[in-house]
């Protein structure tokens, strides 16, 4: 045989192998091809909801939608003073005391969420959070998410005690930094530094204009739709030896502690939660938390949100 | 010299004669799993499928990454992915199978055609074979391939919540389109 014939031979067999090859598997064509591009990763879901227990959660209201919330924190599960009538409180529930949230937001556009919110004993709240950062690999790297959350709390009460009554002393602020990762499906972390500033320091708020403090969430997935939730909140200042109205010297605790258990039925996301503080709004649950000397004082509640799809995306063909 | 320019030549003829393939981006599936199909409360769209169609054989292969649906509901968007079909782990949804009544000749003539499919669907890690009637028009030198494929949610692994099952249909059409542009 002559080498042009072993070459032809060679160069004809290897051209038909390959045809043969290609033809095996048009869809592995198309795996390797999607396998190749280099995507954007983007996490989803650090958290079911905008809140970790208490507080934001680094997760937004989807765009284009409105979510409405209802916050709840009953009374102490067990009233010392109450004694045996405890029974009928039914661990707080029928204590004759809630504070109530209510809340609206919408998201106009993807990184930006507006809310207003009944916050309890007469203030009013406007929100706006926005997402900075999203965890995510591949086109970008980035190791968590970060979302700023700047909370304006109005207080209406007629009775509120302050020197002086101008307007914007009814004012005071709430600003967060939310720096979440999720580890895996089943960990989520989340850390929450935060600053309050009021304008006026009424009495019971000692002298502290800037109350600082700084938190821990996090979430342990213990299925698709149930995860528990804990959170831990350490106020930095402003928390010995205030005085309040009445001229007594107090001290408030600077811890906030919570315990929540997410069920995510479907259609709403509850979440059933044990914590220290029977505030349903951020600012004095960071500022202004009474001390509580026995589990008893601690209140059980729950956060219960649903989400309506507002901006029409999916467009039929 | 001589050699190489048949080589090459050769080459060429087994890829235009074993192998002449369309492969497309232009691939969309909209599903709506309500009972009402009225009601667009749970619809998706992806606009990400890609596709493959061999002349020759008829055969033809179909991806689409199950994370490029979008709702108008984040948190449904949230649950598809999270709670259902667990697009982590599931990251495609795929379809190979033949045309079968696909003659090659009917990309060269603008009009409709029917025909049927016949293949294998995966989804949720689980395969299930399919066969579905297809329609094919021909314009302007585009081939769109439209297909619907009823799926159903149990026959994938997919568990749906008894306080959502009363909303949705027995089975879900999801609608492909797919178009290939010859030229």
């Amino acid at each position: 045989m002559d080498m042009k014939r072993k070459f032809w031979i060679g160069l004809i067999s290897m051209t038909f192998c390959s045809a043969v090859v290609a033809q095996d598997d048009l869809l592995a064509d198309l795996v390797k091809e999607d396998s190749s591009k280099v995507k954007e990763n983007i996490t989803i879901a650090t958290f079911k909801s905008t809140r970790v227990v208490n507080m934001h959660s680094v997760e937004m209201t989807g765009d284009g939608n409105l979510q409405f919330m209802i916050i709840h924190h009953f009374g102490a599960i067990w009233d010392k003073n109450e004694g045996a009538s405890n029974l009928a409180r039914l661990f707080g529930l029928n204590a004759s005391f809630a504070s109530t949230y209510m809340s609206f937001d919408y998201t106009p556009i993807r990184w930006m969420n507006l809310g207003i919110a009944w916050a309890g004993a007469s203030t009013m709240e406007g929100t706006a959070k926005f997402k900075l950062l999203r965890q995510q690999s591949g086109v970008r790297n980035y190791p968590v998410s970060v979302a700023w959350v700047s909370t304006a709390n109005f207080n209406a009460s007629k009775q509120l005690e302050s020197p002086n009554s101008f307007y914007w002393n009814r004012f005071s602020y709430l600003n967060q930094l939310l720096i979440g990762r999720k580890f895996s499906d089943l960990l989520s972390l989340q850390l929450t530094p935060a600053v309050i500033h009021r304008n006026i320091v009424a009495y019971g708020n000692s002298d502290a204009h800037t109350v600082f403090s700084v938190g821990l969430g996090g979430r342990v997935k213990l299925s698709d739709k149930q995860a528990i939730t804990f959170e831990y909140n350490r106020q930095l200042n402003g928390y010995e030896n205030v005085v309040d109205k009445t001229g007594a010297i107090i001290s408030y605790s600077p811890n906030l502690i919570s315990l929540g258990y997410d069920w995510d039925t479907g259609g709403h996301i509850f979440q059933f939660f044990f914590t220290n503080s029977s505030f349903a709004s951020n600012l004095p649950q960071l500022s202004a938390n009474p001390v509580r000397d026995s589990f008893g004082q601690w209140s059980i509640g729950f956060n219960l949100n649903r989400s309506y799809a507002i901006k029409k995306k999916v467009k039929t063909q | 010299m001589k050699e190489v320019l048949l080589a090459g030549i050769l080459v060429m003829i087994t890829t235009v004669v074993c192998g002449q393939t369309y492969k497309t981006r232009d691939g969309n599936i909209y599903f709506n799993p309500n009972k009402n199909q009225s009601n667009k409360e749970y619809s998706a769209l992806s606009k990400e499928g890609t596709a493959v169609l061999k002349l020759e054989t008829s055969e033809v292969a179909f991806l689409v990454p199950m994370k490029s649906f979008h709702f108008n509901n984040a948190l449904l968007e949230e649950h598809f992915n999270e709670n259902y079909l667990h697009t982590n782990k599931f990251p495609n949804g795929t379809y190979r199978g033949k045309l079968i009544g696909f003659d090659k000749a009917m990309l060269a003539k603008d009009g409709e055609y029917k025909m049927s499919s016949e293949g294998k669907v995966e989804m949720h890690g689980v395969t299930r074979d399919f066969t579905s009637p297809v329609t094919l028009s021909v314009k302007g030198g585009v081939a769109t391939f439209k297909c619907i494929f009823n799926i159903k949610a149990a026959d994938y692994n997919i568990t749906i919540p008894d306080m959502v099952k009363p909303k949705l249909a027995e089975a879900t059409p999801l609608d492909a389109t797919i178009s290939f542009k010859m030229n």
